[in-house]
């Protein structure tokens, strides 16, 4: 058993974490659920070695055990799969599996070393092309590969930081069976996730935390979503999912086709109209993250074609697409959705400088201030200023600013990519409050998500993708996990 | 956590500030003439030309780039100017040889922005074939000042009421350059790329202009620093100003600036500059070998930088 005893964290004034207790039993899985900013990642960094905690006790076995440094952790058989992986890219897939083993002989057997990876990974339920450079791979592989490289060593317990939230809905089966595959291994998970029905499904027990406390631990009996998110937020609320409130104007119609993506046999196309939130579903790697980059023009494409109301337009370029009124959120909101370094108020602005300068450029930064200043009150965005960077911000108001911005641009026709990834509970739900009023003010929304859930509860439509090409429509009076599901596997 | 993370980085701006202060007290008491007229207007007449350097390089280093080329520039211009003296007027000569610092940023913006190759790669073969260019005009050879150009010795070594021309022309520059980063969206922009260039490409942003452009302006501030620096000596030497953009890194990274892009101040780099010529100074003044000198100047380089980070 792994026990965490009184674990207490401060980041100067602010009490991170405060006497957390948890403990974890072999070949058990043990979710830990909160909000974001809850002390999730503060604890598993604690446990893992990454920081220091100020008081408490890690007990293993009943030993207690210094964690001051990842190397001990790692000895003592903890081992953490961030969301971010730490693969090494240009390396290949069983060269980064037995990273920590490579420098022990000075000779390379590769054809042992290749052997050993493809064993290891295939014990996890898995194929994978071990001789392949992990840069290579879909995300999904990668995150096999990391879990594979965790038991290369004497593993007691893997900390999982939500890993499902970068896998499609296949995917997702796939780890489920990797996650049964190592509690038969009689090794303990713990398992982060923002996602309820996930945890309700392979979980033993739960541990909430908020506010930097354990606020609760309970075995998965007689529990449901409501139970839980009543834990979460001290209090009862309404269903996360929503229903669209009002009724959507229908009038300007969006038009993309003849897209080739890379995955396909042939040429795509969809047609969206304004009002409305169209929704594409389908696994990691079908597409649909690079057909939406294609329409954007983020990633050029020949042969495509693009119109508004019938009139064609061009979008080889984002700067051109955002001409006329084309808005992204971009997948990774990190590297490619926030200006992390800089200010609300300048990731905000960028969009459109039109409204906040005079000729040549000047800011007139009044204007700007109140502009700056109604948008984050509207999208009620949590922030100390409207000048703080954005990497201040948790990953909910992160994805508000990334929004406000398309806002700000006055775009009428939005591509999202992963509306709510690593966003918690109750910035969720404003976010898609979001969505359905400017879907109500006759915007096109074009969103795409790995979540089947969030999809058919805020869209009118869901195409699915396969293979870069789509499989099927389902209409709102039709939607079915099941149904959208088997449109995307077979 | 958030706002932990923010007043440090208030006090950090002030960190230089502070380095300075420092230097100015050490130097007033560790040697006899520092504060003389003749030493200070000297020193700011020193200053000046790596100052411009040091401002279009940090433009450049917001973006996440560099320029290698800026000392290759230095020379190649000065002997530009000096022969073209003899061919033409002096506002002529003075105009083309800005233009032609300026056209060479231009080549490297054009690889660096529209090619893709890294600035560094980039500057570091300009910075080859500009020395090249240099020496090839000026047969290896320094040249002096023709007799109509004598007007750049005023941009050199000239005053107005007492104050040194140069520095007038370097404090015009600064202001424009201020306010072009403080209130207009340029300055935005460049930030902004330094950060996430991807991200700004991916909100409708034309990064390959603003990258285009700061090395296009790094190199005509570097063209102005030339001239001031014929200015002094009235001559075009083809072997000056090696090692000059260490100079000008040397005096961003003290500013604060970070090498990765995205952070870095325009007043803070231009105190960077002063207290790297108040080192050279006060050593001269001391009458320490220049040996020595190079020695002293990379400890007290990496001195303030660590100092910035605490």
């Amino acid at each position: 058993m792994i026990e965490l005893k009184n674990i207490s964290k401060s980041y100067g004034g602010v009490r991170a974490l405060s006497e957390v207790n948890l403990s974890i039993e072999y070949g058990k899985i043990h979710a830990l659920l909160g909000e974001n900013g809850a002390g999730k990642s503060t604890l598993m960094k604690v446990l893992s070695g990454a920081i220091k905690k100020d008081g408490g006790a890690i007990v293993i076995d009943g030993r207690e055990k210094e964690m001051d440094s990842p190397k001990t952790a790692r000895e003592e058989g903890i081992g953490i799969i961030y969301q971010e992986f730490s693969l090494v890219p240009e390396l290949t897939a069983s060269e980064n599996i037995f990273f920590n083993q490579l420098g022990k002989s000075f000779w390379l057997d590769w054809k042992g070393l290749h052997k050993r990876a493809a064993a290891l990974v295939e014990s996890l339920g898995f194929k994978l092309d071990v001789k392949k450079k992990v840069c290579h791979l879909s995300v999904a592989e990668q995150q096999i590969v990391e879990i594979a490289k965790a038991l290369t060593s004497d593993i007691k317990l893997i900390i999982f930081d939500e890993p499902s939230d970068v896998l499609g809905a296949h995917e997702v089966s796939i780890l489920y069976k990797v996650l049964e595959e190592l509690k038969r291994k009689n090794i303990a998970i713990i398992y982060i996730s923002h996602h309820l029905q996930e945890i309700l499904q392979i979980s033993d027990s739960i541990t909430i935390l908020r506010d930097g406390k354990s606020v609760a631990t309970v075995e998965n009996k007689n529990l449901d979503n409501d139970k839980l998110i009543a834990l979460m937020l001290g209090k009862e609320l309404q269903h996360i999912y929503r229903e669209r409130p009002g009724v959507p104007a229908r009038g300007a119609v969006f038009e993309v086709s003849g897209i080739q993506l890379p995955m396909g046999d042939s040429a795509v196309g969809l047609t969206a109209r304004s009002g409305e939130i169209l929704g594409i579903a389908g696994l990691v790697g079908s597409g649909r993250t690079e057909l939406l980059r294609a329409i954007f023009g983020a990633d050029t494409a020949k042969r495509k074609k693009v119109s508004i109301n019938e009139q064609q337009i061009k979008t080889n370029a984002p700067a051109i697409s955002v001409a006329y009124g084309i808005g992204m959120v971009p997948e990774d909101r990190k590297k490619e959705g926030g200006i992390l370094g800089q200010s609300i108020r300048d990731n905000i602005s960028i969009t459109n400088y039109g409204l906040i300068t005079s000729g040549f450029g000047f800011i007139k930064k009044k204007i700007e201030d109140e502009h700056i200043a109604a948008l984050v009150d509207r999208l009620k965005i949590k922030c100390a200023s409207i000048d703080a960077p954005v990497s201040s911000l948790s990953g909910g108001n992160q994805q508000k600013v990334i929004l406000a911005k398309w806002i700000n641009s006055g775009a009428e026709i939005l591509l999202i990519d992963e509306p709510t990834r690593g966003v918690d509970v109750g910035a969720r739900s404003q976010i898609y409050d979001i969505l359905f009023e400017l879907a109500n003010k006759g915007k096109t929304l074009i969103v795409v998500s790995s979540d089947l859930e969030e999809l058919m509860s805020i869209c009118d439509r869901i195409l699915v993708m396969k293979k870069g090409g789509f499989r099927g429509e389902v209409t709102k009076d039709a939607f079915s996990e099941e149904k959208l599901l088997r449109l995307a596997i077979e | 956590m958030m706002r932990i993370k923010t007043i440090p980085g208030k006090f950090y701006q002030y960190n230089t500030v502070i380095i300075f202060i420092l230097m100015l007290i050490v130097s007033g008491a560790i040697t006899e003439n520092f504060f003389s007229v003749n030493n200070i207007s000297n020193l700011i007449r020193q200053s000046a030309p790596i100052g411009l350097i040091s401002m279009g390089m940090l433009l450049v280093i917001l973006t996440g780039g560099i320029d290698l080329s800026v000392g290759s520039v230095v020379a190649m211009i000065g002997v530009a100017f000096s022969m073209l003296s003899y061919e033409v007027y002096f506002p002529v000569a003075f105009g083309l040889s800005l233009l032609t610092g300026l056209a060479i940023g231009a080549v490297s913006g054009y690889l660096v922005a529209y090619r893709k190759i890294a600035s560094f790669i980039v500057t570091l073969a300009m910075m080859s074939m500009v020395r090249g260019a240099g020496y090839l005009l000026s047969k290896g050879a320094p040249i002096s000042v023709g007799p109509h150009s004598s007007g750049i010795l005023v941009l050199g070594s000239g005053s107005v009421w007492g104050i040194p021309v140069s520095a007038i022309i370097l404090l015009i520059v600064f202001t424009v350059l201020y306010i072009l980063l403080k209130y207009n969206i340029f300055g935005r922009v460049v930030l902004a790329i330094g950060s996430n260039e991807e991200a700004v490409r991916l909100s409708g942003i034309a990064v390959k202009r603003t990258k285009f452009v700061v090395y296009g302006v790094c190199t005509l501030l570097t063209a102005l620093a030339a001239l001031l620096m014929v200015g002094r000596t009235g001559v075009g030497t083809p072997n000056i100003g090696v090692g000059l953009e260490l100079d000008a890194i040397a005096a961003v990274v003290i500013g604060g600036a970070s090498l990765a892009g995205g952070k870095g101040s325009l007043l803070n780099t231009l105190l960077g500059v002063f207290i790297l010529s108040m080192i050279g100074n006060v050593m001269n003044l001391l009458d320490i070998t220049s040996y020595l000198q190079q020695i002293i100047k990379g400890v007290i380089i990496i001195a303030a930088v660590l100092f910035q980070r605490s």
